[in-house]
């Protein structure tokens, strides 16, 4: 067992060293300009310039303190969109890139079933998912550190845990369209436009009668405003986010052991 | 016991029908050829057998499983070993990677000895490979976890002619350990070395199956004769001699080219010890027997339309 998650997991360790750099220089910026941005501004009065769907769709709360900053320069763009964004991409290829490369049949031929296969390349976007949460927190504490703006280490530590299962989620919507595409360049549009559709739906509906839509984003689930400012953690949100992870890798096994090749 | 089993294998993609009700067996232990021009469904035959895409109608047993069930198949793919037309390998990786995760799935038993035989450069990443190198490496995978049923998709394409020696010579040494071999190819040459049976499809269609000899015997053989004196057409006039062309040599002036010759050739598919005492009163200076080639035979097949 666990054969094709080890192989692929192995290629993506690097990748995902490099994408942790990246997600760390972009921390370290965010957490660069706040102290120069807070003096300026000294409280949220430069939200009150902001269009209402701009804070809605960046979830500004507050840029009063360094936890409200980040929640929306960090967690919101850099992890909901950014990230999420990737792990869908990166999940459309999964199946698709061998199939369209004729590398499956190769794969195939081999005694593993096509539900297995599926499971356990699947289970290799772990690395990056676990990589990148596992790295970038000690620069965030560090920076924080450095500019006298101490964060509560267990609300940082929890905005990375949580959003685990976020990042699942994402890339199960890229995996039901690495399925159903045969073509990796498609399945990789789709899944990036979903995605970020999805992340529209949530943000821009608040408030209106068509918030209930949201409901199927995973981004709904996933609030770091709320961890980071208020300490509360959702775990419901987690169940729900885990939940959609198995009912989209069942999914696109049942779809993948179907097709034809 | 049959190793490959067709019963009535049909898939069919609505504009066309690229398998259509396929009805043969393979047995224990032969090196079947899977012949016909490109584009006829012998890749989508092969890859209903290893259950790649799924049979409209009918269906196929391999090592006795039902190509139609994932699970049953899952355990005769433990024994079987394929190389793709087009191996597909992961260009970041290297041989020794690729090889390695193959081990980690099926086994490995023979790696060594075929990696010293076929020599890929597995230390190297698959995009420097060759396309002859990256068939090198599909070989040793085909064949590492000791396979009993081997099915192979145009296997030497791409191979060099010593490594195409070499791995005529390893198949033939595999049949003897009892090894099924069943090979598509569009190669006549390697067919008639390797096969003990060959199959022909053509647009979907089994044309034929029979042993090569038998095929050969159809296809007759090639005879060219020169001869000191000419010698009276008349002599050939007997059956199985077809497509005779006959011309007189320099010095021989006063022969009528209509009614005598000193050389010729001709397609004999009639009985050699009826044409041989027809010669035997005349000085030869040359006479070959030759193999007729088999294209001549799968012309017949094909329409004389296909680039076999």
């Amino acid at each position: 067992m666990f054969e094709i998650t080890r192989y692929e997991g192995r290629n993506r360790l690097k990748g995902s060293v490099y994408l942790s750099i990246g997600m760390a220089l972009l921390a370290a910026l965010v957490i660069w300009v706040y102290p120069s941005f807070s003096d300026a501004l000294g409280g949220d009065e430069l939200l009150e310039a902001y269009p209402q769907e701009m804070l809605q769709l960046f979830r500004i709360e507050t840029m009063a303190s360094l936890e409200g900053f980040l929640a929306f320069e960090l967690y919101t763009f850099g992890w909901i969109i950014l990230l999420g964004l990737y792990v869908a991409y990166s999940a459309a290829g999964v199946i698709a890139d061998d199939v369209d490369r004729g590398r499956m049949d190769t794969l195939l031929a081999m005694p593993i079933s096509r539900a297995r296969l599926v499971a356990e390349k699947f289970a290799a976007l772990s690395v990056p998912i676990l990589v990148v949460n596992l790295l970038t927190p000690p620069a965030i504490l560090l920076g924080a550190w450095l500019i006298d703006e101490p964060l509560s280490i267990a609300d940082v530590l929890a905005a990375h845990l949580l959003s685990v299962p976020y990042l699942f989620a994402c890339a199960g919507i890229g995996l039901l369209c690495s399925v159903v595409f045969d073509r990796v360049g498609i399945a990789q549009r789709v899944a990036l436009g979903v995605t970020f559709a999805l992340f529209l739906v949530e943000s821009l509906l608040v408030g209106t009668d068509y918030e209930e839509l949201g409901a199927i984003a995973p981004m709904r689930y996933y609030d770091p405003n709320e961890i980071l400012l208020e300490g509360s953690y959702d775990l419901v949100g987690v169940a729900v986010l885990v939940a959609m992870t198995v009912v989209l890798l069942g999914v696109s096994q049942l779809v993948f052991r179907r097709s034809d090749l | 016991m049959a190793v490959i089993e067709l019963e009535g294998l049909t898939k069919d993609y609505g504009e066309v029908v690229a398998n259509d009700s396929l009805e043969f067996t393979v047995e224990r232990g032969e090196i079947f050829g899977f012949l016909g021009p490109n584009g006829a469904g012998k890749t989508t035959t092969i890859r209903m057998l290893l259950g790649f895409i799924s049979p409209t109608s009918g269906t196929a047993r391999v090592l006795g499983e039902d190509v139609r069930e994932e699970r049953s198949l899952l355990e005769a793919k433990r024994r079987i070993g394929y190389l793709s037309d087009e191996p597909g390998f992961d260009e970041q990786q290297t041989g020794t990677d690729v090889l390695d995760l193959h081990a980690s799935i099926k086994g490995d038993s023979r790696r060594e000895e075929l990696l010293e035989l076929f020599d890929p450069p597995v230390e190297r990443r698959i995009r420097e490979y060759s396309q002859g190198n990256a068939r090198k490496l599909g070989i040793v995978t085909a064949f590492m976890h000791d396979p009993d049923l081997v099915i192979l998709d145009e296997p030497t394409n791409g191979l060099d002619p010593l490594m195409r020696q070499r791995f005529a010579d390893f198949l033939r040494a595999e049949r003897q350990r009892g090894v099924t071999v069943f090979f598509s190819s569009h190669n006549l040459s390697e067919v008639r070395r390797l096969c003990d049976r060959v199959g022909i499809i053509r647009e979907g269609k089994l044309v034929t199956i029979e042993p090569v000899d038998a095929l050969l015997r159809r296809s007759g053989k090639v005879i060219r004769i020169r001869s000191v004196d000419p010698i009276p057409i008349d002599a050939l006039d007997l059956e199985g001699v077809h497509d005779l062309e006959t011309s007189v040599s320099d010095g021989h002036e006063g022969t009528d080219p209509s009614t005598a010759f000193t050389e010729c050739v001709f397609t004999f598919t009639g009985d050699i010890n009826a044409l041989l005492p027809r010669l035997a009163d005349d000085e030869l200076i040359d006479l070959a027997i030759e193999e007729a080639p088999l294209e001549d035979v799968f012309m017949r097949f094909y329409g004389g339309e296909d680039d076999v």
